[in-house]
């Protein structure tokens, strides 16, 4: 409650002019009710597609040995009553723990959101360093052969389905080359003793350089380029298409044609002029994509065994975890929200227009 | 624009750091390495009470005991931590302990660690756990330091020793689990609380569990034939498969599709063995929904006993097994699965040609005697996130097959497991597909899906059960006398099968599939269904 | 459906304005290229959708024929061009079936979103104040929630699970726009914003025009500069997004209707044993089909967008350019 009132003193004061301090302070202020809303929505359609119980035992159990244990946990009660404990719970701090496999959510939440957060990283660094230059390449040689060709590449990386390619670049790069490893973030020894160092931060590029050891800094690195390639190419094929048709669009803007018939060489025009402009709708959608990327990993997770947050979430949901799945997914808005508020952060810096 | 260098600059380090390190562990499995057993199936956790499935009963049965288990190649129950085990009357069931046993940690295994063991998994009644498998235990109590007698509610209960060769009895050490509570993986870890031929060293959840041989075991299984063993567990079957294909594991566990498995069948280096499963699929007709059911508007329970009959003429076991799964299952003909004590044939007999095959005629003749006018229409639902994607062509198959002949009109329908599961309850569905795994290597684990009392309706429901198959089940747990409960069980087999509340499909094989290295497969491969990896070892 | 517009109207006396015609008229060179490589692509898809019966030799889920039951995991032949799969169903049919239940996906999921997306951002993003909050808090709600699952949710509930054909089309479509409506809602309401400090809108507001009509002229017409490359990046992701709820089983059961995303699922262990064919034409159709609308998008983005169009010309005569 005392953030809605917070939150209309801020508008009145955006209203009446305020200036980028105020802007950036309601969209903080925007970001608790966000997650709010999302976790809410996930409680009540989790509890519409059925129960963790009966996900489990049923099959098994009669129907009376269900219902007692459906009524020891708790789940028998109106929805109202859970409703209001969860939100309680979770202003307490209290995230509870999984139904199905008996773990603490930080626990859920911390190993797999850092092998996440891992193939995330070396994901859009693929992006990055296919999307950037190349859609800048594109658009300065913009209906010429490379373009064309670029932008054929693109759409082809972005149309072919992640489990598709995965498995394709499986076969030739594991089984017919034999280069890289099938999945799985590490061999299983590495894992063990990367899981053994004092104060293991679970991201395990950083666990390994942390020990200093060449072979399990290789070994990880290896297990993350086929993830990372099938995942990157797919966002880096989006971010060479965005570049490239926000650069196009401000390579048209009345200032760059004026630094045009100065005689300013094209080449000069796509670095110096058209860039920077072009960059809000960029940062946006890569933002945006970024964000999405930490949870709606899941298909790249699932095929290269790479447990992340996406894949359990998808599992927790099949198991009907009402628990791990409301805990996952408040992170993931979390992440989100914040993500959303850097990026109109950024945006406003770029074109004060934005701030209205 | 700096940013695109960065990325350009990080991308490059990435690709050197790459090319230095390509040739990694494709061959990590060499000399010298531990025996390195793959699954898809998944560990809810390292703590018994809070588990029950198969996954985490096949790794907890490394690393704990039970008061009684069965040797290889066995499905009698012998003492192992007890030295001895009987009825000392009708309800009381006393355990001797033997002396001197210890706990991997260094813990004396005494009787009251049994007691514990036992209170404990009622006490926590864990909803993913198995305490209801306890469900005859009255009371457990200690005499001495070696002694304890179970009081059980009902009387000569033959299953009881069975019982306690299940998932709920394990024992546990009560110095390290809490008694209120499920223990916490790592906590058991730390405190090395095992007792079964291997200890768990590390362990990651659904990723990894590294075990190492526990010197101080001395029980039936013998000492673990090697010294270290790590089970990988897997996501994607299909990257289990192209592992032991490739040689990066030694042995697949569980489990791979008919056609990976018919395709390393044919690969140099890696055998397939195929044991008794403990996996039961079959076809459910519920009584009330079904054609002819009580709740529909014409009922008559001899047009519904014919139409059921007529199904089970029709359908060929024969194809399903060869052509849907490869081998990977076998044709069953009774609720009861081949290779279990009074294991009988009802079906084959009973239906079809008599000799296992369909018979388009017969099931015409039966459903013309009936007065069942044909096509008869049929809603049949399968489930394809619980019992494996080759749901799926199975039942486009068994529609197939209840079609010829024109006497059947199936309409499929597949539901998530989740809403399946309710709607089946809710008696929606007039056939579905079911499965069955066991918990204990008894005949009476299978029939019990159709017993049902005044106190307790079975897992099909009130209205499928028939009080005289209930009475023949409820004489046989009372048998104590093995030729005369054999007798009871083939003759409840027999009823279950001309009242055919189902229709038993296929029985699953247990597969393991092993690099040539690997020594030991057969011995475990039994009809009790236990994986014993301490058995297992390979040559380099 | 633009393609078939096209046919049906050839003869009308105004088929050169008919929006795909004049996009091809006014295009040239590599454009032009492009955007017949996509329509190709998209009409071939759509033929198949439509004569699916004509030219699938069998059903998608038919089992055998006058010789018998078909075989599982045959190679292509002449019998069957494309093999079988492993339930003994042949693979060419079903992915000619498959793209008729992956374009009646993309028409069901995308109507509806971008009606709803478009005129919440429009209405949010001009009047701003406490609804545009709420709005923009629930949009970004949604869009938080990782797309798959929320599809995967949203097809639960809406089907219960079941997986007949329209039920699990039905769900699909809705599930997927449920992720789109935020998506466009998000994109109408950032160029509504941007475009409210135009000048030109200011200056209508000051003579008093009425908000509809500066909505519908100015604003509507400016802020959906960008929504053909959306649509058609939806219309993509929509049929990614069927496939991956068929991969991840959430799909149609294959009894029901074909859909390539359940036969990938189910080729990727055939895929692993050696059996290519299986998985490689449903996932070629997908790729296919994704390009193909993605072609055609990105051509018509280009050739909507005068800056994007008019560049040759502007060469020639860049000093009249800078007024467009």
């Amino acid at each position: 409650m005392a953030t809605t009132s917070l939150e209309d003193k801020a508008t009145v004061a955006v209203k009446t002019g305020g200036g980028l301090g105020r802007y950036i302070l309601v969209r903080f202020l925007l970001i608790l009710p966000t997650v709010l809303v999302l976790v809410s929505l996930v409680f009540v359609l989790m509890r519409v597609v059925g129960d963790p119980i009966t996900a489990s035992a049923g099959g098994r159990l009669t129907q009376e040995q269900l219902a007692e244990r459906l009524a020891a946990a708790g789940y028998d009660r109106p929805i109202a009553v859970q409703y209001a404990e969860f939100i309680r719970d979770i202003f307490t701090g209290d995230f509870g723990r999984t139904v199905t496999d008996n773990r603490p959510i930080s626990e859920v939440l911390l190993t797999y959101g850092a092998a996440t957060f891992e193939l995330v990283f070396f994901s859009v660094i693929v992006a990055l360093a296919v999307g950037i230059p190349l859609g800048r390449w594109a658009a300065y040689r913009r209906d010429r052969l490379p373009d064309a060709v670029l932008r054929v590449l693109a759409i082809l990386a972005y149309a072919t389905p992640v489990f598709f390619a995965g498995l394709l670049l499986k076969l030739v790069f594991s089984v017919w080359l034999g280069w890289l490893p099938l999945g799985g973030r590490g061999t299983t020894a590495t894992q063990l003793t990367l899981s053994g160092i004092d104060g293991a931060s679970g991201i395990y590029t950083l666990d390994a350089l942390r020990t200093g050891r060449w072979d399990l800094i290789s070994d990880v690195l290896s297990h993350a380029v086929l993830p990372a390639l099938a995942l990157g190419l797919i966002t880096g094929g989006v971010f060479l298409r965005l570049v490239r048709i926000n650069l196009i669009g401000t390579l048209s803007m009345d200032y760059v044609a004026a630094a045009r018939s100065r005689g300013v060489r094209e080449r000069r025009l796509v670095r110096k002029h058209a860039y920077r402009p072009a960059l809000i709708p960029i940062i946006t959608v890569m933002g945006m994509q970024i964000a999405l990327m930490l949870g709606g990993a899941v298909l790249t997770e699932t095929t290269f065994e790479w447990r992340g947050l996406g894949f359990e979430l998808a599992r927790y949901l099949a198991a009907r975890d009402y628990v791990a799945v409301q805990g996952i997914v408040a992170l993931l808005a979390v992440i989100v929200a914040v993500t959303n508020f850097l990026v109109d952060v950024i945006a406003a810096f770029i074109d004060p227009r934005v701030r209205y | 624009m700096r940013v695109d260098r960065l990325a350009l600059a990080l991308t490059g380090t990435l690709l050197v750091a790459l090319s230095a390190c390509a040739q990694v562990d494709s061959d990590q499995a060499g000399g010298g390495s531990p025996l390195t057993i793959g699954t898809t199936d998944q560990v809810t956790g390292l703590d018994p009470a809070g588990t029950w499935d198969l996954g985490s009963a096949t790794l907890h049965g490394q690393v704990y005991r039970w008061l009684m288990t069965s040797k290889p190649g066995s499905t009698q129950p012998v003492p192992d931590i007890a030295e001895s085990a009987e009825f000392t009357s009708p309800t009381e069931f006393t355990v001797k302990i033997r002396p001197g046993l210890t706990f991997a940690n260094g813990h004396k295994l005494t009787a009251s660690d049994v007691k514990f063991s036992f209170e404990r998994m009622r006490r926590i009644n864990d909803p993913n756990g198995p305490s209801q498998l306890l469900a005859d235990l009255d009371d457990i109590t200690v005499q001495g330091d070696d002694t304890v007698v179970f009081k059980l509610k009902s009387k000569d209960n033959v299953l009881w020793p069975q019982i306690l060769t299940s998932p709920a009895a394990m024992i546990l050490d009560e110095e390290v689990f809490p008694e209120g509570k499920l223990a916490e993986d790592a906590e058991i870890v730390k405190a090395n609380a095992f007792n079964g031929p291997f200890v768990i060293t590390a362990f990651k959840k659904n990723e990894v569990a590294q075990m190492k041989r526990n010197e101080s075991y001395d029980g039936i299984l013998g000492e673990a034939k090697s010294a270290e063993l790590v089970a990988k567990y897997y996501a994607e079957p299909s990257n289990l498969k192209l592992d032991i294909e490739q040689g990066n594991i030694d042995i697949a566990y569980r489990t791979l599709g008919p056609t990976a498995v018919a395709d390393l069948e044919s690969k140099p280096g890696i055998k397939v063995y195929k044991g008794p499963g403990a996996e039961m699929r079959f076809m459910v007709f519920d009584f009330t929904a079904m054609p002819y059911g009580s709740s529909t508007g014409q009922a008559d329970p001899a047009k519904a006993t014919a139409v059921r009959q007529a199904a089970a003429d029709l359908i060929d076991r024969n194809a399903l097994a060869k052509d849907v799964y490869l081998g990977t299952y076998s044709p069953v003909y009774s609720q009861v699965p081949a290779g279990l004590d009074g294991a009988a044939e009802p079906y084959k007999s009973l239906y079809g040609d008599g000799n296992g095959g369909p018979d388009v005629e017969r099931a015409k003749k039966r459903l013309a005697d009936a007065g069942v006018e044909t096509p008869v229409a049929l809603n049949l639902q399968y489930n394809n996130d619980h019992y494996g994607d080759t749901s799926a062509e199975e039942y486009a198959l068994i529609k197939a097959q209840l079609e010829t002949g024109g006497l059947f009109e199936v309409n499929l329908q597949t539901t998530i497991w989740s809403q399946y599961i309710q709607d089946q309850a809710k008696h929606e569905y007039p056939a579905y597909q079911l499965g069955w795994f066991s918990d204990y290597p008894d005949s009476d684990n299978y029939l019990n899906i159709i017993y049902g009392s005044d106190d307790v309706s079975s897992l099909l429901g009130k209205e499928n059960e028939k009080p005289e198959l209930s009475k023949l089940i409820e004489e046989s747990r009372v048998a104590v006398d093995p030729a005369a409960r054999t007798g009871l069980i083939e003759k409840a087999q027999q009823m279950y099968a001309e009242y055919v509340p189902t229709l038993p499909l296929l029985q699953g094989s247990d597969i393991v599939i092993a690099r040539d290295t690997v020594e030991g497969v057969e011995t475990t491969l039994d009809a009790s269904f236990r994986f014993r990896m301490g058995v297992l070892s390979k040559s380099s | 459906m633009e393609n078939s517009q096209r046919a049906a109207m050839t003869r009308a006396r105004s088929w050169r304005s008919l929006p795909i015609v004049w996009h091809l008229r006014l295009s040239s060179g590599l454009q032009r290229g492009m955007l017949i490589a996509g329509l190709v692509l998209v009409g071939v898809f759509l033929l198949a959708a439509a004569l699916a019966p004509l030219i699938a030799p069998y059903s998608y889920n038919q089992l055998s024929g006058p010789g018998g039951a078909f075989p599982r995991h045959a190679s292509p032949s002449a019998e069957f061009l494309w093999g079988t799969t492993v339930g003994g169903y042949d693979v060419f049919s079903r992915v000619v079936w498959g793209s008729r239940t992956a374009l009646l996906t993309v028409v069901m999921a995308i109507a509806p979103s971008l009606v709803i997306g478009v005129a919440l951002g429009l209405i949010s993003g001009y009047l701003g104040g406490a609804l545009d909050r709420v709005l923009a808090m629930i949009a970004d709600a949604i869009y938080a929630f990782p797309s798959l699952l929320l599809a995967i949710v949203v097809s639960i509930v809406i089907s219960g699970g079941q997986s007949s054909f329209l039920g699990g089309i039905l769900a699909a479509a809705l599930a997927i726009s449920v992720v789109f409506v935020p998506q466009y809602f998000r994109v109408t309401r950032a160029e509504t914003l941007r475009i409210k400090a135009e000048p030109y809108v200011e200056s209508a507001q000051v003579i008093g025009t009425s908000t509809r009509r500066i909505l519908a002229k100015h604003v509507l017409r400016n802020a959906t500069r960008s929504l053909p490359l959306i649509i058609t990046l939806n219309a993509s992701e929509a049929i990614l997004t069927l496939a991956a709820l068929g991969f991840l089983g959430f799909g149609i059961n294959p009894a029901a209707a074909a859909e390539w995303g359940y036969d990938i699922n189910r080729a990727i262990s055939d895929v692993a044993s050696g059996i290519w064919w299986t998985g490689v034409f449903p996932g070629l159709a997908i790729v296919l089909l994704v390009m193909g609308i993605t072609l055609v998008g990105e051509s018509l983005n280009d050739l909507a967008d005068p800056r994007l169009r008019l560049r040759r010309e502007s060469r020639r005569a860049r000093t009249t350019e800078g007024a467009a």
